[in-house]
């Protein structure tokens, strides 16, 4: 188990290494087939771990293996290892499972590309990274982990570095992570100084009477969890990280990285449940942006954009499981949005591709004929975002917001109708996107545009994105609540759930909730499919994404850019550069002035050895 | 009598020597200069002879005024009518200065003698009559100075290679630095 | 010693010195400078000789006829000079010689 776990977190580093040093002496194919290869045997190394540890008892699945001691500074000391247990084996399945198949379409969606190369490096790299966010035995590898995909989200989204837009967009995720790295620091520097170490196990170590610290350390991680998953208010991100590639925009904006954050609040419940306001918060951020996303999706024109805002919605109703306590469920609902996500993202790829790149949604139209496997593909992302049996997303949606309820009070109520409204605006925004793309007559753009003499796709695309739907399909009959859960009791051991819904509560929640879903997909028939309605018009808060862009702009990004520009007025060009030039100009001038004593003349140099010599005789005498 | 004579010898030897030393700063045409020169030189010798340096005196007639000298007016019968040179013009900040230099340098070196005649310039070491004898010179030459007898020689020959070099005629498409191409 | 005292020598000696040194000091003549140096070179000559008369070390006279040897070959590297400039038909005038000015 811990040789597969080794092998796991190393493989895809191995591949990225010898894609980077191999350069061009390797074709691009290859380094694409290298990426691939070292991502499926991680996948493979952490099935064989899996399969081990379901041979163990519970008890026994959780082992830490340290490799060397990695930092020794002072009292301080931390090793180089890898913990093995029930939820880093999940994650690791779900991010080695779901990213090979991403690599492997890579290979056809990013053929012809000059730098392929770089791009196939990237991935692996972000690959060993996010293992190592997952494997990583103490905080301090789960924060460099965290760094890395953040580096990688950074490179991957700049990926085509030309692109002014693409390159703005790279360095506002990077920058709105380092908020949250900031804040998580924050909290480590809480932890040493309270508990003396960065290990999992003094999360929960910290002295109960310090209020303030236990809050604090619980705030920071959440704003880590906040700006990596994009929730409100570091959510801007997250749509122009739409820059990058397609399945880039799959593997880290979907189905990986920006679920980290709920990897991290899960990982660190002890920390969140003794500070329980700071749960009810994190609660609270999940939903709200799971409805202010879900509004804004409506309104979307680019066919990336909308499933980027519906990641945002989705995870909100993790970080909304994760809050109430409903730890298991939010990790399935993580594994299974990553399935039906990637299937989404790829399928769109698919459609990006066949029409050259385009992706406005309101040039397409009618592409049911002329593309029905990606319809199909989508259809079955779709109905499993809406929730609708028996899809995964209906086994693993409505339990979180069953969770909410069980958790009580006026504010589990709230929560729990929050999600089902949520569940609402899922069915109409995917629904549109799906009617007002396949159904219908081609527009003009279509049938000038697409070409899809080869197929609807190369077949690397079309098989992995064929996989991703069967499993959008069929896994979700992984755990049914309240009929058969074997995923919580999985994770039983290492995250007990602090909620657990009455049979009555969760059957009530689903039927609600498929409802719901229904009633979404039937408004979107209305309006998009069957053209009865016209839609309303949508209004300027929506299109401006809640003014959230315009808000940072003015209130960190004008000040910061002012407080530059006078610093450049006031202070460097007048001291710093100044003095500079003034020790160059003094020092020209000095060498000029004495430079006048060079006269050429032989007389003069005479002259002053006869001056000198009178002057010494003098001292000498008078020295005497 | 035989003081009075030498005082006698001394003055005359010295005024000629200042006499000569000023017509050497002063003539316009360096034929004169030179001539004068050797004037100035063979008062010196006179002055050698009266302080017991024989063999000095006999190389400075020798070697300075006899080689030395001739050298000089070979060579400025050679420059013909180029040699010819004026005076610096007029009094100038340089000349004034170079004046008051040269006063206070000799200002300085008399007042430090004066001050010293009374004390240890009194009384002269008493000397056999031999001191100064080429014997003597010899002997100091290839005993006690031995080294600088020998580094004097090398620098002799290396003047020589010099004077060599910086006379060579170049000959029509030679010269010393095309032979290295 | 009979005749003057030491000091009246090295009076003169130092007149010497002082006239040569005018005589490099203020003559454009490269000729008339070395000639005015050979001036101040005799003049120390002279206080080496008197002094070690004065001493009653031959040591001096050793230095004396060292300087001797040494003025000559300098004046044939100065003579070679002058006639190596009036070849490439250079002004003989030292305040003209000035290409090494910075």
């Amino acid at each position: 188990m811990i040789a597969g776990g080794w092998i796991t977190l190393f493989s895809p580093l191995v591949g990225a290494a010898v894609i980077t040093l191999a350069g061009t002496r390797i074709g691009r194919r290859t380094a694409g087939y290298i990426a691939t290869a070292s991502t499926m045997i991680a996948f493979v190394a952490a099935v064989v771990a899996f399969v081990a540890a379901l041979g163990k008892s519970p008890d026994a699945r959780s082992q830490l293996s340290t490799a060397y001691t990695w930092i020794q500074a002072g009292s301080y000391q931390s090793g180089f290892s890898i913990l093995i247990d029930q939820l880093s084996l999940l994650m690791m399945l779900i991010v080695t499972g779901v990213g090979s198949l991403i690599i492997a379409y890579s290979l056809g969606y990013m053929e012809g590309e000059d730098e392929e190369r770089r791009y196939f490096a990237y991935m692996a790299l972000f690959v060993f990274s996010m293992l190592l966010l997952v494997e990583g035995g103490n905080l301090i590898l789960l924060l460099a982990g965290w760094g890395m995909v953040g580096l990688s989200s950074y490179l991957l989204i700049g990926f085509y570095h030309r692109r002014a837009s693409a390159v703005a967009a790279a360095k506002k995720a990077f920058v709105m992570n380092a908020v949250g790295d900031a804040t998580m620091a924050i909290a480590f520097f809480l932890l040493i100084k309270y508990t003396g170490s960065l290990s999992f196990s003094a999360l929960g170590q910290v002295p109960a009477g310090n209020r303030w610290v236990v809050n604090i350390v619980a705030l920071g991680l959440l704003g880590g969890a906040v700006a990596k998953s994009a929730q409100l208010p570091l959510h801007t991100w997250l749509p122009d990280a739409m820059e990058g590639p397609t399945p880039v925009s799959a593997l880290i904006h979907a189905a990986t990285m920006v679920t980290a954050g709920v990897y991290l609040i899960v990982r660190c419940n002890v920390a969140f449940q003794a500070a329980p306001h700071v749960e009810n918060l994190a609660a609270v951020l999940g939903t709200v942006t799971l409805l202010m996303a879900g509004l804004i999706a409506l309104v979307q024109v680019d066919i990336k954009r909308v499933i980027a805002y519906s990641t945002m919605s989705q995870i909100g109703y993790m970080f909304l499981g994760a809050g109430v306590g409903a730890y298991a469920d939010a990790i399935f609902h993580l594994m299974m949005h990553a399935f039906f996500k990637a299937c989404l993202f790829l399928a769109a790829g698919l459609l990006i591709h066949a029409l050259g790149g385009e992706q406005d949604i309101r040039k397409m139209g009618g592409l049911r004929k002329l593309m029905p496997f990606t319809y199909l593909a989508f259809l079955a992302g779709g109905l499993a975002l809406a929730g609708i049996p028996p899809f995964s997303g209906f086994f693993s949606k409505d339990p979180i917001i069953a969770s909410a309820l069980a958790r009580g009070g006026w504010f589990g109520y709230l929560l729990w109708a929050a999600g089902l409204a949520g569940a609402l605006l899922t069915g109409i925004y995917t629904f549109r996107l799906i009617f007002r793309v396949f159904l219908g007559e081609p527009s003009a753009f279509v049938r000038e545009h697409l070409h899809t003499e080869h197929g609807e796709g190369p077949i690397s695309m079309r098989w992995t994105v064929g996989v991703l739907a069967v499993l959008a399909t069929v896994a979700g009959f992984l755990q049914f609540p309240p009929f058969w859960e074997p995923v919580s009791k999985w994770l039983e051991p290492v995250a007990p759930p602090l909620v657990v819904p009455t049979n009555a509560q969760e059957i009530g929640t689903l039927l609600i909730g498929v409802t719901m879903g229904a009633t979404g997909i039937l408004i979107a028939w209305l309006i998009y499919g069957s053209h009865r309605f016209r839609a309303p018009a949508a209004s300027e808060v929506l299109e401006e994404k809640f003014f959230f862009d315009d808000l940072y702009d003015a209130a960190f990004y004008r000040p910061a850019v002012w407080l530059a520009a006078m610093l450049r007025r006031a202070f460097e060009e007048p001291v710093v550069q100044g003095s500079i030039v003034e020790v160059a100009t003094g020092t020209r001038d000095a060498a000029r002035w004495t430079a006048r004593l060079q006269t050429g003349l032989v007389r003069t140099y005479v002259f002053a050895i006869a001056a000198s010599l009178a002057v010494l005789l003098v001292v000498f005498v008078a020295v005497r | 009598m035989g003081n009075a004579i030498i005082w006698i010898v001394w003055v005359v030897a010295a005024f000629s020597c200042l006499g000569s030393g000023i017509a050497v700063v002063s003539f316009s045409n360096p034929f004169y200069s030179a001539l004068a020169l050797i004037g100035n030189l063979a008062s010196l010798a006179v002055l050698y002879l009266l302080l017991s340096a024989e063999f000095v005196a006999a190389a400075q007639v020798l070697v300075y005024a006899g080689a030395v000298m001739v050298m000089f007016l070979f060579v400025i019968a050679y420059l013909g009518g180029r040699a010819d040179a004026p005076w610096a013009s007029g009094p100038s900040v340089q000349s004034v200065a170079a004046v008051g230099a040269a006063a206070a340098l000799l200002v300085e070196v008399i007042v430090v003698i004066g001050l010293a005649a009374g004390g240890s310039l009194s009384s002269a070491a008493k000397v056999p009559s031999s001191f100064g004898s080429p014997a003597e010179i010899g002997q100091a030459f290839l005993t006690d100075h031995l080294l600088a007898f020998e580094i004097t020689s090398v620098v002799l020959l290396v003047a020589a290679v010099g004077g060599v070099i910086l006379g060579h005629h170049a000959r029509s498409g030679t010269s010393w630095g095309s032979e290295t191409r | 010693m009979s005749g003057p005292g030491i000091a009246w020598y090295l009076a003169l000696s130092a007149f010497l010195f002082a006239t040569g040194m005018l005589g490099v000091l203020l003559r454009r003549s490269p000729l008339i400078v070395l000639l005015s140096l050979e001036l101040m070179l005799n003049g120390a000559n002279l206080a080496l000789i008197s002094f070690a008369r004065h001493a009653g070390n031959l040591d001096g006279q050793v230095f004396a006829l060292a300087v001797m040897a040494v003025a000559a070959a300098e004046v044939v590297v100065g003579l070679g000079l002058i006639v190596a400039m009036a070849r490439k038909k250079l002004t003989l005038d030292v305040d003209k010689l000035s290409i090494l000015r910075g």
